[in-house]
C-alpha cells in the first residue's frame, strides 16, 4: 500500500510488542521523564498531565513489563515505596514512540485542515 | 469496617507469591494511598483482580514472558512446558475416555447397523490417538534420560507418585480389564472395528471406567474393589497428571531439549484437535438409538477437553515465546 502525506504507521518500534500495554507504558515513561517517581506519585502526576488514572492493577502490569525489557529500573524502597527511574533505552523507545505518534497527529490535522476545513 | 491497610491486604491475595515478594509492599502502600482517596471503587477491586489472576496464569506458565518478577526466560519455559504435560496428559485422559466408549460400542454393534459417518468419526479419533501416543513416545525418551541423568532430592518426590500412580493403573486396568459386561471386545457378532485390537480397547475401557460408569452399571450394584477402583483410578490419573508436570518443571532440561520438547508439544496439540474435530463430529452425527452414539457426558468431556487443549496451547505458545527470548 502506498504511504502518502508522509503517514508511517509501521514506524512505531519504540513500545513494540507491548500491546494494550502501551497507552500505559507511554504514560508511565512520560511521567518518569520528568524524574523517578513511585507508583502513587505516578498515578498522580499522569493523572495530571494526561487527565487519566491509571488503575493500580494495570500501572503494576505496565511497570513489570517496562522493567523486565530493561526500560525502567527499581531504585532503593523508600519508606516501603519503590520509585522507578527512566533508563536510556526507555528514553530512547519513549522518543521513537513519541516521534511516530506525533506523525500520526500531524497526518490527521493536515487531513482534517486539507478536507474539512478545521484547524 | 475494614482499615484501608485491611483492604489492602485482602486485594493483594489476587496475586501469587512470587509478585508479592517482588511488588507486594510497595503495591499495598499504593493501594492504601488510593483506598484513602477513593474509599469505593469497583473499577480498582475489578482491576486488581484481573491483574492478580493474569499473574498467576504467568506463574503457571499460561502467560506473560516479560515479566521482571520472574527473571528466568529458561525457568519460565520450563513452568510452561510443565504446564503444557500436565494438559497434554489430562488431554489424553479424556480422549482415551471418550474413545475407549465408542470403540466397545463397536465392537457391541451388528454390521446392519453401522453408520459410515460415526465410523469415519472414530477412524480419525483412533488415528489420532495412535499419533498422539507415538509423539509421548519421542517425547519421554530424551526426557527420561535427562531426568535420569540429573535427578536430584526435589524430583524424587514427583518420580515416587507418578511411578506408583503409573503402576496403580496399569495393575487396576489389567486386573479389571474383563470384569464387567461391555470390556473385553467380544466380536462372535462380527465387529465392525477390527483395526485396534479387543485387548487394548477393553485395557482403555477399564481404566477409564469412571467416565462411563453412570451408563447403566452404576444402579445394578457393584462389588467394593469396583467402587474402589472407580474412586482410586481417577485420583490416581490427576495424581499422574501432577506429578508429571512437577517433574518436568524440576528437571535441568538443556535448552535444545527444551525447543524439542515445546516442538513435540505443537505437534500433540495439533493432533489433538484433529481429535477434537473427529469427536465433534461424532457428537454430530451419533444419534440415538444404537450403542455408538453421543450422551450428554460425552458431549462434556468432549467440552472439557476442548477447554484443556486450549490451555495446552496457551502454554505452548507461552513456552515458544520464551524460547525466543532464550536465544536473545
Amino acid at each position: 500500500m502506498p504511504k502518502r502525506d508522509g503517514a508511517r504507521p509501521d514506524a512505531d518500534a519504540g513500545l513494540a510488542g507491548f500491546g494494550r500495554y502501551a497507552g500505559p507504558a507511554t504514560l508511565i515513561l512520560s511521567s518518569l521523564a520528568d524524574g523517578p517517581k513511585h507508583g502513587y506519585a505516578l498515578t498522580k502526576d499522569v493523572e495530571e498531565f494526561a487527565g487519566v488514572r491509571l488503575a493500580p492493577g494495570t500501572l503494576y502490569e505496565a511497570l513489570a513489563r517496562l522493567e523486565s525489557q530493561g526500560m525502567i529500573e527499581a531504585l532503593e524502597a523508600e519508606d516501603r515505596r519503590r520509585p522507578y527511574r527512566l533508563t536510556a533505552a526507555g528514553a530512547t523507545a519513549l522518543q521513537a514512540h513519541l516521534d511516530a505518534q506525533r506523525r500520526a497527529t500531524e497526518t490527521g490535522l493536515r487531513r482534517l485542515k486539507a478536507n474539512w476545513g478545521t484547524v | 469496617m475494614r482499615t484501608p491497610q485491611e483492604r489492602a491486604a485482602r486485594l493483594l491475595r489476587w496475586y501469587p507469591k512470587a509478585w508479592r515478594n517482588r511488588y507486594g509492599e510497595e503495591f499495598a502502600e499504593f493501594l492504601i494511598a488510593d483506598i484513602e482517596e477513593r474509599p469505593q471503587s469497583a473499577e480498582r477491586a475489578l482491576d486488581v483482580a484481573r491483574a492478580g489472576l493474569l499473574a498467576r496464569l504467568a506463574v503457571a506458565g499460561l502467560a506473560g514472558q516479560h515479566v521482571a518478577w520472574q527473571p528466568d526466560p529458561g525457568r519460565r519455559v520450563q513452568v510452561s512446558l510443565g504446564t503444557l504435560c500436565g494438559a497434554l496428559t489430562a488431554c489424553l485422559a479424556l480422549a482415551a475416555a471418550l474413545w475407549s466408549q465408542l470403540a466397545i460400542a463397536w465392537e457391541w454393534t451388528l454390521p446392519t447397523t453401522a453408520t459410515p459417518p460415526v465410523m469415519r468419526a472414530t477412524l480419525v479419533m483412533s488415528a489420532a490417538v495412535l499419533a498422539f501416543l507415538v509423539l509421548i513416545g519421542l517425547a519421554i525418551v530424551p526426557a527420561g534420560y535427562a531426568i535420569a541423568r540429573n535427578c536430584n532430592v526435589r524430583m524424587l518426590g514427583p518420580l515416587l507418585v507418578l511411578a506408583a500412580a503409573v503402576s496403580l493403573l496399569a495393575f487396576g486396568g489389567h486386573h479389571f480389564l474383563y470384569q464387567w459386561p461391555g470390556s473385553g471386545g467380544h466380536s462372535e457378532g462380527g465387529t465392525l472395528f477390527p483395526v485396534i485390537p479387543a485387548g487394548i480397547q477393553a485395557f482403555a475401557w477399564s481404566l477409564t471406567y469412571w467416565f462411563s460408569v453412570h451408563w447403566f452399571w452404576l444402579t445394578t450394584g457393584l462389588g467394593g474393589w469396583e467402587v474402589a477402583w472407580i474412586v482410586a483410578s481417577p485420583l490416581a490419573l490427576a495424581a499422574a497428571v501432577a506429578a508429571a508436570a512437577t517433574l518436568v518443571r524440576r528437571a535441568d532440561l538443556s535448552p535444545r531439549l527444551l525447543a524439542y520438547e515445546t516442538r513435540l508439544a505443537a505437534a500433540a496439540c495439533a493432533v489433538m484437535g484433529v481429535f477434537l474435530g473427529g469427536c465433534g463430529y461424532w457428537v454430530y452425527v451419533g444419534r440415538p438409538p444404537g450403542l455408538a452414539h453421543a450422551g450428554q457426558l460425552d458431549i462434556a468431556a468432549a467440552i472439557l477437553l476442548a477447554l484443556v487443549l486450549a490451555a495446552a496451547y496457551q502454554a505452548q505458545r507461552t513456552a515458544l515465546r520464551g524460547l525466543q527470548l532464550v536465544r536473545g
